[in-house]
């Protein structure tokens, strides 16, 4: 279970305090499938990152009850000085995971063939974003938070993502966000709607999109 | 425990299940970085001690053809090395750490690699650069002069107490990069200007009374003439408090924690 509890947040800018999210109160029970729907600029990338623990909230509080990935679809969580290989490896070694075993998992599921002992900057983005959902792969969280990127990358690529995620349909968590309701229908069972800094939730998917649209 | 428990330890886990995280988090970044900042080039790892030795080794040997006479007839090239090795330590760490979490940011992704983390990490391999350059000094100095440290516990406790206040400080100056650019652009200058003071290249036995007690209020001085204590024995009088050394260390240490989790909580990744 992950549980929101007021969440707050907003940044400094240079044109004063720009508000992101205004109070959000949510659970997310294990197993489902959630889609976050919200227009660009609503903070759905943000509510992600304070779900992941990337960054805090101003207010408020993230209550985890199960492992959670970082926000899937930002390249953040690699590092592009070193090889796809050493960023297994080191994964491996901060979640302790058998380090031999996390490398060969990740080849096979990045399918990054030789550039997976190059250099990360080498990369495509395409290729950044199989190799950072096969790190995560490997790590086998309860909840993997994933941002649209990964689901509208290369369609064989999202199909294998979808199927990984689905292998875990009994007790695997996602929560997903994107601004295209298509996506929600086609991975979640229940959606949610961002907007003006507030989420709602909606029990069926159709519902969340038809609200969605409206507004 | 399994592993998916361990990333992600909540207020039920043991405080040991905790420090093992943390263990093994720091071990993962120290290794990272290794690779990252001497890669498998040339002679690769072996770098870590070759820049400061490198570096200690010139100003010793400056000194030494300069030839000029020391107080208390102490060799100068083994004096300004000796200074010069817990001075690099003390400037690397510090110079440092305006960067060292921008360069860092992306290991935040995961959630339980703290900042505390990442700055130990690094700043453990600047001791261990400079301990590494140190004892290599001293093999030296030892098998071509004969000239073997008079205690050594002395030297590495003057290092250790370097290091400790190195990262403390080192922490300060992170969380203000935290909140404003000006650390990035003054700290270079400052721990220039600050060399004179900081005790690496005189002693307090060279200044007169009164300059002498105002030396002693700077905490670096101890760990300076802690290690000459180390290595010159009696042959020189040092000037050292143990308990005030330990007490910086401890006020910029917890301080410089209690601002790196303020910090994190700012922070925008």
């Amino acid at each position: 279970m992950i549980r929101l509890h007021d969440l707050h947040k907003s940044y400094k800018t240079h044109f004063g305090e720009r508000v992101v999210l205004r109070g959000i109160n949510c659970t997310f029970h294990r197993g489902e499938k959630v889609g976050i729907l919200g227009r660009n600029g609503a903070g759905k990338t943000t509510l992600l990152r304070l779900i992941a623990g990337v960054e805090y909230p101003t207010s408020g509080r993230v209550e985890r009850r199960m492992t959670v990935s970082w926000p899937l679809g930002f390249a953040g969580a690699m590092h592009y000085s070193i090889t796809g290989a050493d960023n297994a490896r080191f994964i491996a070694r901060i979640y302790g995971k058998p380090i031999a075993e996390t490398v060969e998992q990740v080849e096979s599921f990045a399918e990054l063939g030789e550039y997976y002992r190059m250099p990360v900057r080498t990369y495509s983005s395409g290729m950044i974003m199989r190799l950072g959902f096969a790190l995560s792969l490997a790590i086998e969280f309860d909840c993997y938070l994933v941002d649209e990127a990964i689901a509208v990358g290369d369609a064989r690529f999202g199909e294998r993502a979808r199927q990984a995620l689905a292998d875990r349909r009994e007790n695997g968590t996602l929560l997903l966000v994107s601004h295209v309701p298509g996506l929600v229908r086609k991975f979640c069972t229940s959606a949610a709607v961002l907007r003006d800094g507030r989420l709602i939730r909606y029990d069926k998917v159709d519902e969340a999109i038809a609200a969605y649209e409206a507004g | 425990m399994t592993a998916a428990e361990a990333s992600d330890p909540g207020p039920q886990h043991s405080l040991r299940a905790a420090l093992r995280v943390q263990l093994r988090v720091i071990g993962a970044l120290t290794l990272r970085e290794l690779g990252t900042r001497f890669g498998r080039d040339n002679l690769g790892y072996l770098w870590l001690f070759l820049e400061p030795a490198m570096l200690g080794g010139a100003i010793g040997l400056l000194h030494k053809l300069t030839g000029h006479a020391m107080p208390g007839g102490l060799d100068p090239g083994t004096f300004f090395v000796i200074g010069y090795v817990p001075f690099y330590l003390l400037r690397s760490v510090v110079n440092r750490a305006p960067s060292v979490i921008s360069a860092n940011q992306s290991l935040l992704y995961h959630r339980h690699v703290t900042l505390l983390d990442i700055v130990i990490a690094r700043n453990l391999l600047e001791g261990g650069a400079a301990f590494g350059a140190m004892l290599g000094f001293l093999l030296f100095f030892g098998l071509v002069a004969g000239e073997w440290p008079h205690e050594p516990a002395k030297i590495v406790l003057g290092l250790a107490f370097m290091l400790l206040l190195a990262h403390g400080l080192g922490m300060l100056v992170a969380v203000g990069s935290v909140y404003t650019d000006l650390f990035d652009r003054v700290t270079h200058l400052l721990t220039y200007l600050s060399m004179p003071l900081t005790g690496a290249f005189y002693m307090v036995f060279w200044l007169p009374t009164e300059l002498q007690r105002m030396a002693l209020w700077i905490p670096t001085v101890h760990c300076f003439e802690l290690v000459r204590d180390g290595q010159f024995g009696a042959r020189v009088p040092t000037h050292y408090d143990i308990g005030y050394a330990l007490s910086w260390i401890a006020a910029l240490n917890l301080l410089g924690m209690a601002g790196l989790r303020r910090a994190r909580r700012h922070l925008v990744v």
